[in-house]
């Protein structure tokens, strides 16, 4: 028995080891077809503004690339604008040939190009713009202090020198120092960004840094303030803002007449340009052996630490999800149950009904994004918004899972433990509820596995989790497969763990009953 | 204690489900040590008329006196009464996720009759008595019916109640298990156990009990000693029903 269990075992790592041999393979094949592809599609015939007629624009959802992209497919029949949650995916779609360009701000486009040498960008620019840091509508008291602070930088030249060390000749030579006097009396600045926009903002050894970061740290520095960087979404940071979660919002944003209509602006910090990336047949990429590929995404700067933080949060938003699921679920069952057997509590019933129509009738990432932008815009804390969210939805579920397994106990089983002396809650608690919990294991560690790569929606409010962390090395690498391929493997071999422990506890309940 | 000291009075018991009217006004006294047998058709309501004894089904009508209590008033800890009042099913009904001794255990322990220790003495008892001291620490699952039945019995005495309500205990099992069963029934019942068995045993009702009830159609129709009730039955339905049962 012991043995054959063993062999089991043995057969599905063999059987897993095969697969993601398979997988390799087919990605490496992909990759030799993609750069195939690449050389056919050679005849790139962007080379000014005009050509974009017709073609397929690639950008960053929300930026200005994508409005003007927009205006522009909207004037001109045939042009498709296709739009990326990071400026890092559209860099990759255009490198595999999905796309024709890309339509971004000037100095991340640099920053890009520096590090895909087969892409190049135009010389005539797609719009010229400025950018400021965005407020809640009426906050006078703050934008007053914000625009003194900018204008002061200005004048001294703190503003010229924080650009220059990360654009230009003189850059990474002169950084801006934060000023230690400031204890940050004043109070917290806290500012939304999305760190996949260099040089504004980007992640470089697990800290968010930048043009915008340092400018803000300089604006801090003038007010006594202490400045507190969040990370999320390019689209979520003025709803981020209107609603109070942070003060401002500095990601290289340009001032429109749209975002007007939800925040105030400050004054303009930096000109800026929108212009076009293509695919530069004159180079061909470069290839990188798998070991060159490891070592980037995963060795260098410590890069794996993103997979590790992200993936232990991943484990501790699950782990307490699951607790609340159990919890609340249950409780929601024995109410649903009582009501069905006895009649009693209508009230609650029909709340509980409510509630499990509502969440399980609307997506999991609506629903999470509802709580921390809406429901908890008060509460910073987002592993605590993740862990609320998953706990809640997944309690609608769990709490199904509950009352099918109460249902499937024989009646009879109530009826002795009543005819004993024992009230309703003894009689659930030490005979109705063990039994079925036996009977709905199978069915609770499916929605378990579920949940866990449910979690990976935790990105949309901007929370590292291990598919988030995965995204952060790709922004910063620029490549899929690796990081992609290394966030899936540490999925599977999640899930694979959590269904052994499910199999064994539930083999273990089982063996009483023979 | 004196012979005639009344445990239940049923005074008007009426039951329906539905539209259906099950039980049709049934009034009756049993006393302390009293082993009344019930026998009927099936469908006649025998099993609803025990099984309203301790609430497990809702009169619709009527009062169910225990001990001079009226167990159908809501203002009454229905649990508190049914502490003294066993009752053993049909299928058994033990609790297949625990071991045996842990089923005659759960309910001293639980209502606060009993420490564990002192419970586990009980059970151990009781085991001893009914002869299955080495299946304690097995699971029903394990056992045989008639052995089920036998702990399930068990389980019920551990309580130490005044009354026990059998509800054809003896129909679920096998004809060479049946005895061992009725055997500890008849010796519960020389014990001065007051008993209210619901059985479709003749035999068992004309050796075993002192009273024998006769309901049909939601009504009992004869109560009689079961001498004079099988000797000289009266009833025309009663007749009928004797000629196909014996």
């Amino acid at each position: 028995m012991r043995k054959q269990r063993k062999k089991q075992w043995i057969l599905e790592i063999v059987i897993l080891l095969l697969l993601v041999a398979i997988a390799g393979g087919i990605i490496a094949y992909k990759q030799e077809a993609a750069n195939k592809q690449q050389e056919k599609a050679a005849k790139n015939t962007i080379t000014k503004v005009d050509d974009l007629a017709g073609k397929r624009i690639g950008v960053q959802i929300g930026t200005t690339g994508d409005i003007y992209a927009t205006d522009y497919a909207e004037e001109n029949k045939g042009t498709s604008v296709e739009r990326f949650n990071k400026g890092g995916d559209a860099i990759q779609a255009l490198k595999i040939g999905k796309i024709d360009c890309v339509i971004i701000d000037e100095q991340p486009a640099k920053a890009f190009q520096e590090k895909n040498n087969e892409l190049k960008i135009l010389k005539e620019e797609f719009a010229n713009e400025e950018y400021a840091v965005c407020l809640a509508k009426g906050n006078t008291e703050l934008k007053a202090k914000i625009d003194s602070a900018l204008e002061d930088m200005q004048e001294d030249g703190t503003m010229k020198k924080i650009t220059d060390y990360y654009i230009g000749e003189n850059a990474g030579k002169d950084p801006y120092v934060p000023d230690k006097n400031n204890k940050g009396s004043a109070g917290t600045l806290s500012m939304a960004t999305n760190a996949e926009f260099p040089p504004y903002e980007y992640f470089d050894q697990g800290k968010v840094i930048g043009i915008d970061a340092d400018m803000m740290q300089a604006v801090c520095d003038k007010l006594g303030m202490k400045l507190d960087i969040q990370n999320m979404e390019f689209d979520s940071i003025i709803t981020a803002v209107t609603s109070g979660k942070v003060d401002v919002g500095a990601a290289g944003m340009t001032v429109t007449e749209d975002r007007l209509k939800n925040v105030d602006f400050s004054i303009t910090y930096t000109n800026a340009k929108q212009v076009i990336i293509v695919r530069d047949h004159s180079v061909s990429a470069q290839k990188q052996s798998f070991k060159d590929s490891f070592y980037n995404n995963f060795i260098k700067d410590h890069r794996y630490q993103y997979l590790v933080t992200g993936f232990g949060h991943t484990v501790i938003i699950t782990f307490f999800a699951i607790v609340i699921g159990i919890v609340l679920g249950l409780l929601i069952a024995l109410i649903r149950t009582n009501y069905d057997r006895n009649g009693s509590l209508p009230l609650l019933n029909a709340i509980c009904k409510i509630y499990l129509t509502v969440m399980r009738g609307t997506p999991a990432v609506v629903q999470l994004m509802i709580i921390y932008y809406v429901l908890l815009s008060s509460v910073q804390n987002k592993l605590l918004v993740a862990i609320i969210g998953f706990g809640l939805n997944s309690a609608a579920y769990v709490a199904e899972v509950f009352r099918s397994g109460i249902m499937s106990v024989d009646h009879g089983q109530f009826e002795a433990g009543r005819s004993l002396g024992l009230s309703y809650s003894q009689t659930m608690r030490h005979i109705i509820i063990p039994q079925a919990f036996k009977n709905i294991l199978p069915a609770l560690g499916n929605e378990f596995i579920v949940l866990i790569k449910e979690t990976s929606i935790s990105g949309y409010i901007g929370f590292m989790d291990l598919t988030k962390g995965g995204d952060i090395i790709r922004s910063i690498t620029y490549e899929a497969y690796m990081p992609l391929l290394a966030v899936a493997l540490m999925y599977l071999i999640t899930v694979m763990v959590l269904t052994a422990g499910v199999n064994r506890l539930e083999k273990k309940l089982r063996e009483q009953e023979r | 204690m004196s012979q005639t000291e009344v445990l239940i009075h049923v005074d008007g018991l009426k039951k329906s489900f539905g539209d259906h009217e099950v039980l049709k006004g049934i009034d009756v006294e049993i006393s302390k040590g009293e082993v009344i047998a019930i026998i009927g058709p099936s469908g006649c309501g025998k099993s609803t008329f025990l099984r309203s004894l301790n609430l497990l089904e809702e009169p619709t009508a009527g009062r169910v006196l225990f001990e001079g209590t009226d167990i159908t008033d809501e203002s009454v800890n229905i649990d508190t009464m049914r502490e003294k009042i066993g009752m053993v099913f049909q299928q058994f009904n033990l609790f297949p996720n625990m071991t045996i001794r842990e089923n005659i255990m759960l309910a001293p322990v639980q209502r606060g009759k009993l420490d564990k220790e002192q419970a586990k003495q009980k059970a151990d008892q009781l085991l001893a008595r009914i002869g299955l001291s080495d299946k304690a620490d097995s699971y029903p699952a394990q056992l045989s019916g008639g052995q089920k039945q036998r702990v399930a019995i068990a389980r019920a005495l551990a309580m130490n109640p005044d009354v026990m309500l059998f509800d054809e205990p003896t129909s679920a099992l096998d004809p060479e298990m049946v005895g061992e069963v009725l055997t500890l029934m008849q010796e519960l019942a020389a014990e001065g156990m007051t008993m209210v068995v619901v059985t479709h045993e003749m035999g068992f009702a004309r050796e075993v009990a002192s009273r024998v009830l006769f309901i049909n159609d939601g009504t009992i129709q004869e109560d009689e000693k079961p001498e004079e009730l099988f000797a000289n039955p009266k009833n025309e339905r009663l007749k009928d029903f004797l000629s196909k049962v014996l």
